[in-house]
């Protein structure tokens, strides 16, 4: 039996990167294309848009179901003569004003949150109350508070936006790095600095999807209210266009505004978070 | 406030000489700064903090000095509170018990003065490129104007050749490039004092051994005043000039003692030094033995 110690030294040659066959080789066209993320969901949607074509010919009961071709009809029509951008934009106004006020105050809500104790229960308080309340609830009062216009809308949007965000925010604060914290106190960072410069970029992705659920919540809620009582100083946004052709019994016009809404948060989840998704969380190697 | 106890520490440095380090080295002379005091003065620090269900006594009544240029190694076991100890000297901490100056000031927070090298990789700010990380602390804390500020960050960046690597985000970065980032950073705010909290402990064997390397060409440049934490022995001992040995369980001072001369810590004199740490740290549970099994 051969012991440990007469067991030879080896030594190996290695291959030069000449020698070997295949070590870097483009993938084939379809591969690309499969890889492709964007072109994977358009397929997704050319697919749905055929199911309901499809669904919307065999029932051939436009008063129910009017099929995806008449829906886009209606949609270029009224694009076309103007209602549908004049209906968008109104609510758009709004929804802007009512998300940026309700992202402020949660912001402010939350750095208060973070400084004090009392602050942190004050706001666990008030989320624990309030997020669990429709703002459609709170419509009522609104009106009589505030009168029939923009000034409702804008108290029922901040109130939907707030509480959903805050939450997130805070949630994103308490999960910074101890390190990091460390750092920053390292430099001598202090209050609204260590804010602004530590605590909120570390907490970035949270509070990225914070702003997502918020900007979801506050469509939800706009489109709501306007169909309760819709016309605000006699320019009614989106909608209002969905209740008055809902009245008049225009299906596919309701489906063409439903499409907008539809259309509005693709490109702004595509356009405007994506884009700072690439250029923040995901550059910084935050979020893969 | 801080002339009260910097009066103090002063008057009263010769004295605690002969109290605080081990008998072997009573006597000796110890150098010091112009105003004749050490660098770093730690005077009978005793820390204690909390836990869900303990109050934990961390280190008892330690004491050392540094003095400039130093590079000073503490060395203990997981347990002997050496990580807590450096937070106090850091400022994150505050000690129940003595005092801890730097230059005669006493330390009551974090501050520039002693930047920090931690042990995790998540210290670099993620958002910001690795010539970002090591302009900020530079220009938030208004030492210098951009434009010098970029040039100091450049030279620490070649220092630690990672001068390439200037633009990339820490996410790109290996764990030994991130602490080399990280130590730059650390430099090129020239502080009085470096604090590393075991920054090569998470690094694989080879990547530590050259780290150590480098660390110490860049002390033989720039002569920089370093208090090192770190639980291996063989470390302190190729890194250190001078090594506190920490008991633990609560941390005291075992011991305060000179390294091996640089360059030798493969030598026969290295391994001895080893073995002495070694049966110092664990002295305890040598004697402990035979005396359980006698019994």
């Amino acid at each position: 039996m051969p012991q440990a110690s007469e067991r030879p030294n080896i030594y190996c040659e290695t291959l030069g990167p000449d020698q070997f066959g295949i070590i870097e080789k483009p993938l084939t066209l379809a591969e690309q294309i499969y890889n492709k993320v964007w072109l994977r969901k358009v397929a997704i949607l050319i697919v749905l848009a055929l199911a309901w074509e499809i669904y919307g010919r065999w029932l051939d009961n436009p008063l129910l179901v009017p099929p995806f071709s008449a829906a886009v009809r209606a949609l270029i029509t009224d694009v076309g003569s103007g209602t549908i951008p004049r209906r968008a934009l109104s609510s758009l106004e709004v929804l802007l004003v009512g998300f940026a006020m309700g992202t402020v105050l949660a912001g402010l809500l939350t750095v208060l949150a973070i400084s004090s104790r009392i602050g942190t229960d004050f706001l666990e308080t008030m989320t624990a109350m309030f997020n669990p309340l429709p703002a459609i609830a709170l419509l009522p009062l609104a009106l009589i508070w505030f009168g029939l216009g923009a000034g409702s809308l804008i108290f029922v949007l901040v109130h939907s936006v707030m509480w959903a965000v805050s939450l997130n925010m805070l949630a994103g604060f308490r999960g910074v790095s101890a390190t990091a914290r460390m750092v920053g106190r390292n430099y001598n960072l202090g209050g609204l600095r260590f804010v602004a410069k530590i605590l909120i970029p570390a907490a970035f992705p949270s509070i990225l999807a914070g702003l997502k659920i918020g900007w979801a919540f506050a469509w939800r809620t706009l489109i709501a209210a306007e169909l309760v009582f819709g016309v605000s100083s006699g320019q009614g946004g989106l909608g209002w266009y969905i209740f008055e052709n809902k009245n008049q019994l225009d299906i596919p016009e309701v489906f063409a505004g439903l499409l907008t809404i539809i259309l509005i948060g693709l490109a702004v989840e595509n356009g405007v978070f994506r884009l700072i998704e690439a250029r923040t969380v995901q550059r910084w190697g935050m979020q893969t | 406030m801080t002339g009260g106890p910097a009066l103090a520490s002063r008057t009263t440095s010769g004295t605690k000489e002969m109290k605080s380090v081990s008998p072997a080295l009573r006597g000796r002379a110890v150098p010091t700064d112009e105003a004749g005091r050490p660098l770093l003065d730690v005077r009978g620090v005793t820390m204690r903090y909390k836990t869900q269900a303990h109050l934990i006594t961390a280190t008892y009544r330690v004491s050392f000095s540094v003095l400039q240029g130093d590079r000073f190694v503490v060395v203990g076991p997981s347990g002997c509170g050496k990580s807590t100890l450096l937070k106090a000297v850091g400022g994150y901490l505050t000690p129940i018990e003595g005092e801890i100056t730097l230059k005669g000031e006493r330390i009551t927070k974090p501050g520039p003065d002693r930047m920090m090298v931690f042990q995790e990789f998540d210290q670099l700010l993620p958002w910001k490129t690795v010539l970002e990380n090591v302009i900020f602390p530079l220009r938030t804390t208004g030492t210098l104007s951009r434009l010098e500020a970029y040039d100091r960050a450049m030279q620490y960046l070649e220092k630690v050749k990672l001068a390439d690597f200037s633009h990339n985000y820490p996410h790109m970065l290996s764990g030994g490039m991130k602490q080399r980032v990280a130590i730059a950073r650390g430099m090129a705010m020239e502080p009085d004092i470096l604090l590393m909290d075991e920054p090569f402990a998470a690094l694989d064997a080879l990547t530590r051994s050259r780290m150590q390397d480098e660390l110490l060409s860049l002390w033989d440049e720039t002569r920089f005043t370093v208090l090192f934490v770190t639980h291996s022995i063989p470390e302190a001992i190729k890194l250190g000039n001078r090594i506190l040995l920490l008991s633990p369980h609560p941390g005291q001072v075992k011991a305060e003692i000179n390294s091996v001369p640089r360059g030798q810590e493969n030598s026969n004199q290295a391994a001895a030094l080893g073995r002495e740490i070694h049966d110092m740290l664990f002295a305890d549970q040598i004697k402990k033995a035979p005396n359980a099994s006698g019994q």
